[in-house]
């Protein structure tokens, strides 16, 4: 036979060589994501896990470095993802399904579609821009939590709007199809049959652009997020700082106490960011569950 | 009209000059056919003859299919189901539909059969269970299932699927069935069961089966119609068209000279 030749051990000598040099280079990428990771946890621990304490939780800042603590940006994130979700979710999501299930296909939806994944790419100091335009200084909210929170939720919206529709495309036509055979109307069946199973990927997509926005800074100290609060906000309308803005005052302060009050903070934001990940992953999988069980 | 039919009681559907069409491709091509009263009429040929299109012309679910359009009249009961005054939905509950690959519901199997009846306006309780119950002993799977009523209808097997998604169509007590390649994901075993399932229900529905399988429609059917190429070559009775078909077209197909 033609292919038996006696080269056949060089042939397969070779291929073993190419696999276990693709498998070297795949193990090099990962090993510098997880080495450029562990790095950034050590530094951080090791700067921050000493300042962290119940005090450093429930205290206000503070000009004494010793005694700053986060509570008030802490519950500021805290409020203002919230609100961001509250708001984001079901204009996202809504406007997901519209396009998706009721929209005419057309250049029209494609040109709108195009622009809305341009928009999730815009840089998110545009957003605090014209959140201040618009939120605090036409819609006269002021520099408050509320005008915040709407300027994130616009700078997730895309994020929401784009998983979404993944989500629901992604449930089978043969579902949709099953649904109409039986009568069933089109808002029977997006409520009835494709929104549960598109949930765990809608759910996903919150979940995301909710670290998003619990990262961000820029917009939020142009809106007019304050860096010193020494009071929780109130009200919605009441002024308000967050975690990512507390750690950047922190840090440019020149005394080497606040930069391991800023460490602390930091490791605080992760530990918020991996909780809230651990709840999506949580229900995510309980919902799947009873999906497929 | 469609010709060679020897007059039976009363037609459920009557095709003048269907046609249809998927952008500029034209996969209908001016079908007439009648479809007489509970009867099964089985509709044959090979893949991509537009079978399928035709069937689900019936119904109206190839309205879901952007840039799908068609020309022609479907009289249900002497009325054009195309009309733009006719409601699709109340079309699809008098048309019920089973699809090639079994899908039920991601959900319970009773959820699954008391979804129609639910959102036609049902109540849950007794009357809906009994619904429920009467669904799935039409369609013999009652005894395999009812202990397990509120499992996954995930975890049955593909033909118990069928079964279901059949049991699912009947709950909502339609006038005529259509079947679109019901048993081509099945094994043997599956497809005979489905098969005298439509001989029983046969009694009190109208139905419309499409296949490939040429045995399947010599057994099953009583009436055959014949496709090629999104034409309807020849229709008639199926002892007819087995034993002694008229066009040249439909015995080379039946005696597997193509296809």
């Amino acid at each position: 036979m033609k292919f038996l030749s006696k080269d056949l051990r060089g042939i397969l000598v070779r291929r073993y060589w190419a696999d276990r040099i693709f498998r070297l280079c795949t193990v090099t990428m990962f090993l510098i994501t997880l080495g450029t990771l562990a790095a950034l946890l050590i530094d951080v621990f090791s700067d921050g896990v000493g300042r962290l304490s119940w005090a450093f939780l429930t205290s206000f800042p503070s000009r004494k470095p010793e005694r700053a603590g986060i509570l008030s940006a802490l519950v500021g994130t805290v409020y203002l993802v919230i609100l961001t979700a509250v708001i984001a979710f079901p204009v996202g999501v809504g406007a997901a399904i519209y396009l998706e299930e009721y929209a005419r296909r057309g250049r029209m939806s494609r040109f709108i579609e195009l622009n809305i994944a341009n928009l999730a790419g815009v840089p998110s100091i545009i957003y605090g821009l014209l959140g201040l335009e618009l939120f605090v200084r036409t819609m006269h909210l002021g520099q408050s939590l509320l005008a915040g929170a709407l300027t994130m939720a616009l700078l997730v919206l895309p994020l929401v709007i784009i998983t979404s529709q993944e989500a629901l495309r992604a449930v089978p036509p043969s579902i949709r199809e099953a649904s109409f055979a039986l009568g069933a109307s089109l808002w029977q069946t997006i409520w009835n049959q494709v929104l549960p199973l598109a949930f765990p990927g809608i759910l996903t997509g919150a979940i995301l652009a909710a670290s998003r926005a619990i990262g961000e800074a820029a917009p939020l100290i142009i809106v007019g997020a304050l860096t010193y609060i020494a009071f929780l906000p109130d009200s919605l309308i009441a002024p308000f700082t967050v975690m990512p803005i507390q750690i950047f005052n922190w840090v440019s302060r020149p005394q080497n106490g606040f930069y391991e009050a800023a460490a602390a903070a930091i490791i605080v934001l992760l530990a918020l960011l991996f909780l809230m990940n651990v709840v999506s992953v949580y229900l995510r999988q309980k919902y799947q569950k009873r999906m497929s069980l | 009209m469609a010709d060679n039919m020897k007059p039976i009681a009363s037609y459920v559907f009557e095709m003048q000059d269907l046609n249809g069409w998927y952008g500029d491709r034209q996969v209908l091509k001016n079908i007439s056919l009648l479809i007489p009263e509970q009867q099964i009429t089985a509709i044959i040929g090979p893949s991509g003859c537009g079978k399928s299109t035709f069937i689900r012309c019936l119904n109206r679910i190839n309205d879901l299919i952007r840039d799908f359009r068609i020309s022609g009249r479907v009289l249900f009961k002497g009325q054009d189901i195309y009309d733009p005054a006719m409601d699709p939905v109340e079309i699809r509950l008098r048309v019920g539909m089973v699809f090639q690959k079994p899908n039920p519901f991601p959900k319970s199997i009773y959820d699954n059969v008391a979804y129609g009846p639910l959102i036609w306006g049902a109540r849950k309780g007794p009357e809906l269970d009994a619904a429920v119950e009467k669904s799935l002993k039409r369609t013999a799977l009652w005894d395999e299932v009812k202990d397990i009523l509120h499992q996954s209808a995930l975890a049955l097997s593909g033909g118990q699927q069928q079964r279901l998604c059949i049991a699912r169509a009947l709950a909502v007590e339609p006038e005529v069935l259509l079947l679109d390649e019901p048993c081509s994901a099945l094994d043997p075993i599956a497809t005979s069961r489905i098969e005298e399932l439509l001989f029983e229900l046969k009694k009190s529905y109208t139905i419309v089966v499409v296949t490939h399988n040429m045995q399947q429609a010599a057994r099953v059917s009583d009436i055959t119609g014949f496709f090629l190429l999104g034409e309807l070559i020849e229709v008639g009775e199926t002892k007819h068209i087995f034993t002694n078909p008229t066009d040249r077209r439909t015995e080379d197909y039946i005696t597997g000279r193509f296809g």
